[in-house]
């Protein structure tokens, strides 16, 4: 494979996570604008950990999504009271503060007779492990898939389980849920910080993958994207939003030669894809039919 | 001292454009209960559409005027039509993400019609600031303040005097229990999308004309500054807007003057967490049902 197939390909693998953290949200019923923020601080945190104190990789990414994980829980406990809109809203308000505060801070250390650091608007260059150890792009696309597909296998997991059920419970009524004796609260945070590590994860990796990261690049643009990568592959199952990243990507790349009217095309087609499938490609009525083809197939077999 | 009241005044000035833009959204946020994301796309495509037509053609300010708001009413109608009635009421989450995507469509567009990065927006009259004692006030931006209030004014007498105005409330709060009144909801919230698009135009058209330019950052700018000053005076409140446009308009205005340039959006995006964390129901709207009361009403 040549660089440009891998580098679209890694592109897919990261964004997936962010994709996956906004999903884990939406089976609960909320609507994060925000989720860009644990993104893009993961990012730092885990530069800052290889780059500036010299830890190992998985120590990096370790640093990095707890740290996400940790600020989303403190954010999800202050918006406990919002849903709908205000959720959202106070989301977005908060990737935009965390944004516009990495924008002024500076703190650099010297390594090597360099100094490493963020550096206010002029992003955070030379977090370089990747070259340090001459890892090549094919192996760190691995590292990538790899987390992302324990990522996959541990929602699929939670999906099946009681805790799936609670979840998607109090994305469709939480006040019954309520009723039925849950702590809706405990499940809640729980949720929003599991959505956090998710993101951070990809994050870390995003970090390491393009040696330099800046405010810019987690605006608000990247949260919406990846609820829409949800919506658009489906909500039924953690395969939706994949499918939404490969085709938002994939596609975007496929037709290139439009050049100018890429979203003109895309808009387009989103559009009337949500008419017919308000609920995405793989909604749950689809999952569960598949589910039941699926079973009946291996009730055949034996 | 001085300083201070000069910023207050300058603060109110900008967020009067802020005010205009807050209007529009808490028509369709608060009482249609819609996220539309391409509200902002909206009002910049109507205006783009415009200035083409001055840059190419010439043609006089007024024609501008006309044509931006024409435009934009267009636009929102095939917004409304593409991601709102098409999609099927309760999925709310589909018709926002529809919306998103359209703004994308709609930037882009705009950008085709006019490649460079800023044109010359046309004014359609020309004022001198003028002075009050010591503070120096802007003409434009105190008539925006003045047409704030009269869009409020007009709006207020539109959906609490008129059959069309209950026929609206009536859908916002069920378009079920609507429909058995004999009342079309369909064309209602195609009717009130018109209605919000214009207001809209007309709110864009008076900001570009004061900025005296237009850039495509435009879209994304009035859908962020509308939405902060809609939930900052309370969604859903018609003078909720205009003080809430105020207010991060005069917050914006300080934390630029004391803190500087970085911290000048920083301080309204932390304004507007710090208010939804302690007060959602914002300045004047009504305080977000508790779940008791929830519970209870479901009882």
């Amino acid at each position: 494979m040549d660089d440009y197939v891998i580098t679209v390909l890694s592109n897919i693998g990261m964004i997936s996570f962010i994709a996956l953290s906004a999903y884990l949200l939406l089976l609960t019923g909320e609507i994060s604008f925000g989720q860009q923020a644990y993104f893009g601080l993961s990012a730092y945190a885990a530069g800052a950990a290889t780059a500036m104190f010299q830890m190992p990789i998985w120590a990096g990414i370790l640093v990095g999504a707890c740290a996400a994980g940790i600020i989303a829980m403190v954010v999800g406990a202050l918006t406990l009271q919002l849903s709908g809109l205000y959720f959202s809203v106070a989301t977005l308000a908060f990737a935009e503060m965390a944004r516009l505060i990495l924008l002024i801070v500076e703190i650099q250390v010297e390594v090597d007779g360099e100094m490493v650091g963020p550096e206010g608007a002029n992003g955070f260059h030379g977090i370089r492990w990747m070259f340090e150890r001459d890892i090549s792009l094919t192996e760190f696309m691995l590292l990538i898939y790899g987390l992302l597909a324990l990522t996959v296998i541990c929602l699929l997991l939670v999906e099946r389980s009681r805790l799936g059920s609670v979840l998607r419970m109090l994305g469709s009524d939480d006040l019954l849920a309520e009723m039925q004796g849950l702590n809706t609260v405990r499940y809640r945070i729980l949720a929003v910080g599991a959505a956090g590590v998710i993101a951070g994860v990809g994050g870390a990796l995003y970090a390491h993958f393009t040696t330099y990261v800046e405010p810019q690049f987690f605006n608000v643009m990247l949260g919406v994207h990846a609820l829409a990568y949800g919506l658009i592959g489906g909500l039924g199952t953690a395969f939706g939003p994949l499918i939404g990243v490969a085709i938002d990507v994939g596609f975007l790349e496929a037709i290139r030669f439009i050049q100018g009217y890429r979203m003109i095309v895309f808009g387009g087609l989103v559009a009337i894809l949500l008419i017919f499938m308000p609920r995405g490609i793989l909604d749950e009525e689809r999952v569960h039919r598949l589910k039941a083809v699926f079973s009946r197939r291996n009730h055949a077999r034996a | 001292m001085i300083d201070f009241v000069q910023n207050t005044v300058d603060g109110m000035m900008f967020g009067s454009s802020y005010a205009l833009l807050a209007i529009g959204f808490t028509i369709i946020f608060g009482v249609m209960r819609r996220i539309n994301l391409s509200f902002g796309a909206t009002i910049m495509l109507g205006a783009y559409i415009g200035t083409w037509l001055h840059v190419h053609h010439q043609v006089s300010v007024w024609v501008v005027a006309l044509t931006t708001l024409a435009s934009t009413v267009l636009v929102g109608i095939y917004v409304e039509r593409l991601c709102f009635h098409a999609i099927r009421r309760s999925a709310v989450l589909a018709s926002m993400v529809s919306s998103f995507v359209i703004w994308m469509q709609l930037e882009e567009a705009a950008i085709h019609l006019l490649p460079e990065r800023t044109y010359a927006f046309p004014a359609l009259l020309a004022a001198d600031s003028f002075e009050i004692g010591p503070f120096l006030f802007r003409a434009e931006q105190t008539s925006m303040l003045v047409l704030a209030m009269i869009m409020v004014g007009v709006l207020h007498v539109l959906l609490y005097r008129t059959r069309f105005g209950l026929a609206l409330r009536a859908v916002s709060e069920s378009s079920l229990a609507a429909a058995y009144m004999g009342i079309n909801a369909a064309w209602v919230t195609l009717c009130a999308f018109a209605l919000v698009s214009l207001m809209g135009g007309v709110a864009g058209y008076a900001i570009l004309s004061t900025d005296a330019q237009i850039t495509p950052f435009f879209g994304l700018w009035a859908t962020f500054k509308g939405l902060i000053a809609m939930m900052l005076g309370g969604m859903g409140s018609l003078p909720g807007a205009i003080l809430g446009g105020l207010l991060l308009g005069v917050v914006e205005a300080h934390a630029l003057w004391y803190l500087g340039n970085e911290y000048k959006d920083l301080s309204a995006y932390l304004l507007l967490f710090g208010m939804l964390v302690l007060r959602p129901g914002g300045l004047m709207g009504q305080r977000i049902l508790s779940r008791e009361a929830l519970a209870f009403r479901r009882v």
